[in-house]
């Protein structure tokens, strides 16, 4: 068995661990809408008959996968997120959705990822979106060992199912034997207050951690790198200690985890304090990089840490 | 397989199945249904496409995508008719406990998809015309769409696929009754020539008659052995209301079923057929 590298972004080590499953599975089938990857050249090359290129139409792309998939196959479809959630959003809803077909939707770009480029490539309502479907799970995956499991438990569980790629390669977090089938990891035990996070914001809620430390909070922190379906008892167990819950995420707070954290308390009868972390709800023409994205919005981990501190000052 | 006569009397029980289902429902697309019947039951009834109604999940059955979903009241007698399920779950068509739905839903024996939404059945006729090609599977994958359904732009994606992929066990069809939901589609946005339009995607086209049995057979004829490469478009040229002189090409009919004295009227035109 071929040896996955870790070193890569997360969503090369995805297609590097799914190039693996689709040569024993020839009905595992990528389907991209003119979105190439390094580690997608093997698909086009070694493995081409299980390659559909479709153009720029991602719509097509949906429902060319619903064909695939009512035969028989098993689907990955691949384009920038924005466009592979949003552009066929009700593609999505008819043709994966509706009819409950094993497609898995591959978007990269997640939050702000493509800083430079503009609004139209920022990907800041698809959880919201995608939360809204039922039937649809969503993953957004903090590492690339996170990552490569994830097309594995994504062949596996055979259901529409959306995977959000940051393109960043992140410092590792965990360990190559995790299992991520929980939907989130209580990374760091702390007291008082804890941050849930998802993404890119997972490792600034460790660094934010760390820096805080040195003032004297112990905050903990939650990597809910599913955002839906949360699994209710974990998540509850998971902040039962902790007084104050902070959501952080690169995406509008509006039907982001921001919204779907209070769902899960509110089912379960269960009062906590809660803020909520994420983009401003207006689209950015900003330019200049992602953390002078951050920067404007308040994303970075000065000012991360600067909010934090005076909400937990407040919550006192 | 039936004879052309008995072919046009079971055309004419589905167009009086539409016409009840739709006045006991109040609801339904009786006049997009009209003008696909003959269509319809030339596929299932003169045995064009290959089922198995004791087994509509039948591995080697050809696959029928109903794009236009709205025409569910169309395709519901015909599916009972052919034993998919019970003629008698037509009287309950879009009532409480129904599997029949005004656009088509889950779980129909002898349905493949959830339809309702235009410009989505081309692009799953093509995922799936690929993965048969795949796996080496020869079958049939007929779409039947509307004309205004041709207004998505997603139609035009999965034409261009089609066309540069050369999925020739593609039949689709366009039921050209020349109008949309308001209007006529020439006066309210432009359609034609529709044949150049997909012949320059890269299809093989062919324009008949939607409601002569012998033009849909003379279509279909050498379909199973087609030397073409091209997927093949049959665009049939339809009356949208057929078989009700007062509904058909007339406006504001798209989704209306007769009512006070055009109820009568109806059933008599239709039972003269």
């Amino acid at each position: 068995m071929a040896k996955l590298s870790f070193k890569r972004g997360a969503r090369d080590s995805f297609f590097e661990a799914l190039f693996i499953i689709a040569k024993n599975d020839r009905q595992v089938v990528v389907v991209t809408a003119d979105c190439g990857a390094p580690s997608l050249d093997q698909f086009r090359t070694h493995l081409s008959h299980q390659y559909v290129g479709v153009g720029i139409a991602e719509q097509n792309m949906i429902t060319v996968a619903a064909g695939l998939a009512l035969a028989g196959k098993i689907p990955y479809v691949y384009a920038i997120a924005p466009f592979a959630s949003l552009r066929c959003y009700e593609m999505i809803k008819v043709d994966i959705c509706s009819m409950h077909l094993p497609i898995t939707v591959l978007g990269v770009g997640a939050g702000l990822s493509y800083d430079i480029m503009g609004p139209t490539h920022h990907t800041t309502e698809d959880i919201s979106i995608m939360r809204a479907l039922p039937d649809m799970t969503i993953y957004t995956p903090s590492d690339s060992i996170m990552a490569a499991a994830l097309a594995n438990l994504t062949y596996q569980q055979r259901r529409p199912q959306y995977v959000r790629f940051d393109r960043e390669v992140f410092l590792s977090i965990y360990p190559e034997t995790a299992d991520f089938s929980a939907g989130l990891t209580h990374l760091r035990q702390g007291k008082g207050t804890c941050l849930v996070a998802t993404g890119i914001m997972v490792h600034s809620a460790l660094r934010v951690a760390d820096e805080l430390k040195k003032k004297g909070l112990d905050l903990g922190v939650i990597d809910l790198y599913r955002a839906a379906p949360i699994t209710g008892e974990l998540l509850i167990k998971a902040v039962a200690d902790y007084d104050l819950i902070i959501s952080l995420e690169e995406h509008f707070v509006v039907g982001g985890i921001a919204d779907a954290l209070p769902r899960v308390l509110a089912e379960a009868g269960i009062c906590k304090r809660l803020h909520n972390i994420g983009l401003p709800h207006k689209y950015l023409f900003e330019y200049g990089g992602r953390r002078r994205l951050h920067e404007l919005t308040g994303l970075d981990d000065e000012s991360l840490a600067q909010k934090i501190a005076k909400i937990i000052g407040q919550a006192k | 397989m039936l004879t052309i006569p008995a072919l046009k009397e079971k055309a004419r029980w589905v167009r009086r199945q539409i016409l009840e289902m739709g006045l006991a429902a109040k609801s339904g697309h009786v006049t997009s249904s009209f003008s696909c019947t003959e269509l319809l039951v030339a596929l299932y009834h003169g045995g064009i496409l290959r089922v198995n109604p004791q087994n509509p999940v039948w591995p080697e059955r050809d696959i029928f995508l109903m794009s236009k979903g709205q025409s569910g009241i169309g395709l519901y007698p015909v599916l009972a008719d052919m034993g998919f399920f019970p003629v008698a779950d037509l009287k309950n068509f879009a009532g409480a406990g129904s599997h029949l739905g005004v656009h088509i839903g889950k779980d129909i024996p002898g349905s493949e998809i959830v339809s309702g939404s235009l410009g989505h059945g081309l692009g799953i006729a093509c995922g799936w015309a690929l993965a048969d090609r795949m796996d080496f599977t020869n079958r049939l994958i007929v779409v039947l769409l509307g004309d205004g359904e041709c207004y998505e732009g997603s139609v035009w994606e999965a034409a261009l696929f089609a066309g540069h992929h050369r999925l020739n066990n593609i039949v689709a069809i366009i039921d050209r009754n020349q109008m949309g939901v308001l209007d006529f589609t020439e006066c309210s946005l432009q359609l034609n020539p529709l044949d150049e339009k997909f012949r320059a995607f890269g299809w093989d086209v062919q324009t008949i008659d939607g409601h002569s049995f012998e033009a849909i057979f003379a279509a279909f004829q050498d379909v199973r052995s087609r030397r073409n490469a091209k997927p093949l478009m049959i665009i049939a040229n339809t009356v949208k209301g057929k078989g009700v002189s007062f509904m058909e090409n007339a406006r504001f009919w798209h989704y209306r079923v007769p009512e006070g004295d055009q109820i009568e009227a109806a059933r008599k035109e239709l039972a003269q057929g």
